[in-house]
């Protein structure tokens, strides 16, 4: 039961995706992009999970954290680089 | 019974995550977007983590620390990632939505320029 | 503070120690006997318990689950309703914590709360600028963050 249950989660979590990406194609600015992209990032995440329960295995525990790792700091750096141009600021007071 | 029990914490993460999912699509403008997108994933990953957690003790006797880990780790995330967004935007220029009904902000902002530096 | 912490500990390792049985379990049920200690010579310790921080700490997180829980099928609803009636803003909050952490750790429960998101602090660390995503009236917005999660926050840390 367990199963069905994975599967008809990672069709909802397709889904979800599929519209990060629709949003990520049209979005008027960047940030709206920024936002999709980091909504995808933990979206996967949970896609992995339910992989996880399909296949039996916790080898993809790693993936999970490294998933959710990449995602924030890749929305911090772009965003900080949408600001100002640069990702580390050299003069901070 | 804890079969029923884990597919609802799955289901209700997964209603969350496509919840976040839409309110990107409808919401009007990038501040509404990134303030409910940010909240409902994060809901959406305790939903499917502590199902996740769950089912490895129920159906293979495995307390995984690891995947509570994820979730601390997302708590503490989240709102840094968010407030980021959000001021970046804000600083970079992106209008608010013509229908917000105050902006407190932008007057501070006028504020602090008009004043002259000491 | 940190002479109790230190008590409890080292009352526990002490306590492992003569089970003479090295794991988890014994190390909590001699954490245990540790409080218990503790309290029974509460008068002699010049400072409060630190065990009422921690329950206070608790009821905060209780309190913020709960409203997580109701803030999120408020966001639902919004974003599910047929025409969107959201009226959206950003209001100025004035906070009275001082401390960085403290402010940092509210601003981190206020960005958790569906609806609202802190967008950027005044240079003095003093007002909050919280985009929200459906505001009645702006005291109603500052009146329940003030309520719920200053007051909380207060009484864990000070």
């Amino acid at each position: 039961m367990l199963h069905s249950v994975a599967f008809i989660v990672m069709c909802i979590l397709a889904i979800a995706i599929a519209l990060c990406l629709f949003r990520m194609v049209k979005g008027p600015s960047m940030f709206d992009r920024i936002v999709a992209l980091d909504l995808l990032g933990i979206t996967l995440i949970g896609f992995v999970g339910m992989l996880m329960i399909v296949q039996q295995t916790l080898v993809y525990v790693e993936v999970i954290l490294v998933l959710g790792i990449l995602s924030f700091v890749g929305t911090v750096a772009l965003s900080k680089y949408m600001e100002g141009g640069v990702v580390i600021e050299r003069d901070r007071d | 019974m804890s079969e029923i029990v884990i597919s609802i914490f799955l289901l209700i993460g997964a209603i969350f995550m496509l919840l976040g999912a839409i309110a990107i699509i409808r919401l009007p403008d990038a501040y509404t977007r990134i303030n409910a997108a940010t909240k409902a994933s994060t809901f959406g990953v305790i939903g499917t983590m502590i199902g996740l957690f769950l089912y490895f003790s129920y159906a293979h006797d495995v307390i995984s620390g690891k995947v509570l880990l994820t979730i601390v780790f997302v708590f503490i995330t989240a709102p840094v990632g968010g407030f980021m967004m959000a001021r970046s935007a804000y600083h970079a220029g992106v209008r608010i939505w013509d229908k917000s009904v105050r902006d407190d902000l932008k007057e501070d902002l006028k504020q602090k320029i008009n004043k002259p530096e000491h | 503070m940190p002479i109790q912490i230190l008590l409890n500990l080292s009352i526990a390792i002490i306590w492992m120690l003569l089970s003479s049985h090295f794991s988890f379990s014994t190390f909590l049920v001699g954490y245990v006997i540790g409080l218990a200690l503790l309290y029974l010579f509460k008068s002699f310790l010049k400072f409060d318990l630190y065990f009422t921080k921690i329950i206070a700490f608790v009821k905060l997180i209780l309190v913020f689950i709960k409203e997580m829980i109701i803030a999120n099928l408020n966001v639902a609803k919004i974003v599910l309703s047929p025409k969107l009636k959201a009226k959206p803003g950003i209001v100025a909050y004035p906070t009275e914590l001082n401390s960085a952490l403290q402010v940092t750790l509210l601003s981190s429960l206020i960005t958790l709360t569906p609806g609202t998101l802190v967008m950027a602090f005044s240079d003095d660390r003093k007002t909050l600028y919280v985009h929200t995503i459906d505001i009645d009236s702006k005291e109603k917005v500052i009146e329940s963050i003030k309520t719920t999660f200053e007051k909380g926050i207060l009484e864990v840390t000070d």
